[in-house]
């Protein structure tokens, strides 16, 4: 198993046996000073696949949208395709000449706050979405995929007041396309449809209500014509739900509450959860002291993938509220709970909580990557799940049933997990006592991963793994619940974990249940990533620096300094030239970022829920941006001639004088 | 007929915080009469800018100002009306803006703040002058003032890695509670674990 080892010196990338963590490429340690690139020798040159493993087959009748996602042309919803892999198939940029990147043009969205948003690229148009901030929050803009013209732009009505309620940042991770149209998300609690063509708006609906601390910030994700949305606001005791929206009409089809009575968790007859203490009536009112979940949180505010052979979506449910455990005794079910639902009735098959009374604030709403894969000698269709608490699960999923939980990132929090009840086993010397002060709590509030989304290559049987490294000191205290105001009661600070570094971009062998190698990042890493059949990995780091690394080996092929932190969501698709592209925005905020963005004091370590412990000099190093940044291969993509002004700019020669 | 919120969020004041509100005063109405009359307050400007060079009358000092408790109330008043979880303890700046800092956007003198307070700021601050009465939101004024006092070495503010700047943190409030943050600091910690007192 990966153990945290101290960096040794540069050597000249000799093996030094299985398990040993080796510095390789010295060039690489001095271009990013306090990154360095680990290697697992001996698995560097991986060894051919011992079985077949591809992305989730779908059925026979795969949807428009479904088809769609494998054009690798486009980049048609945030998470690729319903699997969730963030793998694409296109090879022009690969790892012989990703070295020739550079920048082909840029935008900006006009508002300087985090931008976690996935571009979408439908039709040679793309789709980008602004933060809740500037004088148009959450404005969309359409611009050519090829050339950055702006087609159209959409603002949305802004209620206000919403950034006062959004725990980490005003962000918002993207945009969802099917069907002509655009769906937009807004931190004000609305689902919008516009025309994707002529950005026209087609209806709104109001999901939420500021006054009880809901915002919306996840990414929508249509299935079979229904639009599915998560509420965020688990510091808020907001009480989580998904709802799917009619893609035509707006009108409300189903929402599927995290907790309170099965009626409203939609749990009924075919409701088969794995694991015998799941088994009961209304356990999501019971395991909780009497009318707390209707406080309690688990919003879900991540990732939903689909399996269309199933006919079930996947999601995980956020952490319970109040982050103060002592006044939630019980299980606190569904909260930090994997869901699988019928799409078509939101009913629940099954369901898996992953940290019962969640002492931490380790939401689970982290993607699940559906995988096709051998285990034992068997082919089983599982969800790898790389959670918050610091284990990454392998989870049959149609069953419900956890086959493997590995740490993946240093743990104190607990000892592992118990496969046969497929509770984590708590580590009591971490278990939080109100008032008292609990020091080197790992993984710290936002988990070895937050919602930064990884990526899975079929070709490489890799899953690249963007995460933070980081612990904390936790003080819990009584807190009052006030609607529309913090339901927390803890004192978080957070710091970097052993070995000093803060993030960390690792390649994940899922069967092998092991790191393969690490690029040690001095800031968490927090953009989502992206792999190609180029066997390049894309990733961005908080302190301006967006990186292609070579797939298989981690090894450093390019990159590029900014004009400020990333913590969006690199994609890649063709242009009407022919070249490929790769886009990613590049923004600092979100919760470990905002201390360089908003009015934050770094010097209080305790600030933005304790994360400003950790990344309190990120402040030297970046402050907020807004750009759109596209790149392609220097010389690729169809000749242009001489280049000529767009627009109608004319060059008068001769004599050209004032009037 | 309460809403169903309004009625939770009674409740949560009821227990946690009119208790010490309540026995710290004597009764609101016999101090009322030394606080400054609403025709005082709407008089305060938000910005430093008067068209025709018209004078303002001098700024209202926080009535309780002169009342050593008051600081300490106000912190009590500050956790139990969750103003901490949006602006963090000791007011580093969260869901909300830092209060630790001697800049505010909505003007720092003790009416502003009691004004900010009491009706609510445009971009999230929500309106408290329902929930909270002259004499604890002016308790939460003395408080603010107390934490917003970072020393100043100089009149902007340096941001450096090499030299380092700034160069201090405050010990963070799970080790110490302080109505005087800024009387406690340590080295800036670049991210690592503070160390422990
Ligand atoms: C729901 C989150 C939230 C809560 C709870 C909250 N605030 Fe605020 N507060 C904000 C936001 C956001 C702003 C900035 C508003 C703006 O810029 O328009 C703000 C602004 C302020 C300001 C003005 C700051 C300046 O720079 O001028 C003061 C003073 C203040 N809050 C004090 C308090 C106090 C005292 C409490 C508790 C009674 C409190 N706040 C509770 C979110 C909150």
């Amino acid at each position: 198993m990966y153990r945290i080892a101290k960096i040794k010196p540069p050597s000249n990338g000799s093996d030094e046996g299985e398990g040993t963590l080796i510095t390789i490429a010295s060039n690489v340690l001095s271009n990013h000073v306090r990154s360095s690139i680990l290697v697992l020798s001996g698995l560097i040159a991986l060894s051919a696949p011992a079985f077949a493993q591809s992305p989730a087959a779908p059925n026979a009748s795969p949807t428009n949208l479904d088809i769609l996602s494998r054009d690798p042309n486009q980049w048609v919803m945030a998470p690729h395709d319903y699997a969730n892999t963030r793998f694409s198939s296109l090879d022009q940029i690969n790892a012989g000449n990703a070295a020739q990147l550079h920048l082909a043009w840029t935008f900006s969205v006009g508002a300087d706050r985090g931008q976690e948003a996935a571009p979408l690229i439908v039709n040679n148009t793309m789709y980008v979405v602004a933060p809740y901030a500037g004088p148009h929050p959450n404005q969309v803009f359409a611009l050519d995929a090829t050339t950055g013209d702006l087609k159209w732009s959409y603002a949305p009505k802004p209620d206000g007041a919403a950034q006062g309620v959004a725990c980490c940042d005003v962000v918002t991770r993207g945009l969802a396309y099917d069907q002509g149209k655009i769906f937009l998300n807004t931190l004000d609690n609305y689902s919008v449809a516009i025309d994707a063509n002529t950005g026209k708006e087609l209806w709104h609906t109001k999901l939420g209500d500021l006054n009880e601390g809901q915002t919306i910030t996840m990414a929508p994700l249509v299935v079979k014509g229904k639009v599915l949305i998560g509420n965020s606001g688990g510091e808020v005791g907001v009480r989580g739900w998904l709802t799917a929206l009619d893609e035509n009409t707006g009108h409300i089809a189903w929402r599927a509450y995290s907790a309170g009575p099965d009626s409203d968790v939609l749990i009924g007859s075919d409701f088969k959860p794995f694991y015998d203490w799941l088994k009961g009536k209304d356990l999501g009112v019971k395991s909780w002291p009497p009318g707390a979940w209707k406080t309690g949180g688990g919003t879900m505010w991540g990732w939903i993938s689909y399996d269309p052979a199933l006919n079930l979506i996947y999601y995980g449910s956020g952490n319970p509220g109040p982050w103060n455990s002592n006044q939630r005794p019980g299980d606190n079910l569904w909260t930090t709970t994997i869901f699988a639902r019928d799409v078509d009735t939101g009913a629940a098959r099954w369901a898996l909580p992953l940290n019962p009374h969640d002492l931490f604030d380790h939401d689970e709403i982290n993607e699940n990557v559906l995988l096709d894969l051998e285990i034992k000698g068997q082919l089983r269709k599982v969800l790898v799940h790389p959670a918050r608490n610091g284990y990454m699960y392998v989870i049959d999923r149609a069953t419900g049933e956890i086959l493997s939980a590995d740490p993946y990132d240093h743990i104190t929090a607990t000892t592992g997990v118990d496969l046969k009840t497929g509770r984590p086993i708590e580590n009591e010397e971490k278990a939080p006592v109100l008032g008292k002060n609990i020091e080197d709590v790992c993984p710290a509030a936002p988990g070895a991963k937050d919602w930064q989304p990884t990526a899975w290559s079929p070709r490489t049987k890799l899953l690249y793994v963007p995460h933070q490294h980081l612990c904390m000191n936790f003080k819990t205290a009584q807190v009052g619940y006030i609607a529309g105001t913090p339901f927390v009661g803890a004192e978080v600070d957070m710091y970097a974990g052993p070995g000093g570094n803060r993030g960390e971009f690792m390649a994940w062998d899922v069967t092998e249940h092991k790191k393969v190698w690490a690029i040690r990042e001095n800031f968490p890493v927090w953009t989502g990533t992206l792999v190609t059949a180029g066997d390049v990995a894309f990733y961005g780091t908080l302190d301006r620096w967006f990186k292609a690394v070579d797939a298989r080996s981690g090894a450093l092929l390019w990159q590029f300094r900014a004009g400020s932190g990333f913590v969006g969501q690199p994609v890649t698709y063709k242009g009407a030239d022919g070249a490929q592209y790769v886009a990613i925005l590049s923004g600092a905020g979100g919760w470990p970022a905002a201390v360089a963005a908003a009015k934050i004091d770094p010097r209080v370590r305790n600030a933005a829920l304790g994360f400003v412990g950790a990344t309190q000099d990120l402040p030297q190093y970046t402050s907020g941006g807004s750009e759109l940044l596209v790149f392609k291969l220097a010389g690729s993509g169809a000749p242009q001639g001489n280049p000529s002004h767009a627009n109608g700019a004319q060059l008068e020669t001769g004599n050209a004088h004032a009037q | 007929m309460l809403d169903p919120s309004l009625r939770h969020a009674t409740v949560a004041i009821l227990a946690l915080s009119l208790g010490t509100i309540a026995t710290s005063r004597q009764g609101v109405a016999e101090e009322a009469a030394s606080f400054p009359s609403p025709e005082q307050l709407l008089q305060v400007p938000v910005g430093p800018t008067f068209p025709g060079g018209v004078r303002f009358p001098p700024p209202i000092k926080d009535p309780e100002a002169d009342d050593p408790a008051a600081i300490q109330r106000g912190m009590q008043a500050f956790v139990s009306m969750n103003c901490v979880g949006c602006h963090a303890p000791n007011g580093g700046g969260g869901m909300g803006p830092a209060l630790s800092e001697r800049t505010f956007i909505y003007g720092r003198e003790p009416a502003n703040i009691y004004l900010s307070i009491q009706q609510g700021r445009p971009n999230g601050m929500p309106a408290w002058a329902k929930m909270l009465p002259a004499n604890v939101t002016w308790d939460l004024v003395a408080y603010i003032r107390s934490i917003s006092s970072a020393p100043e070495t100089q009149w902007g503010q340096t941001t450096s890695r090499s030299p380092q700047s700034p160069t201090i943190q405050q010990v963070p409030a799970e080790l110490l509670t302080t109505t005087t943050p800024w009387a406690h600091t340590e080295p800036f910690g670049d991210g690592r674990k503070p160390s422990m007192h």
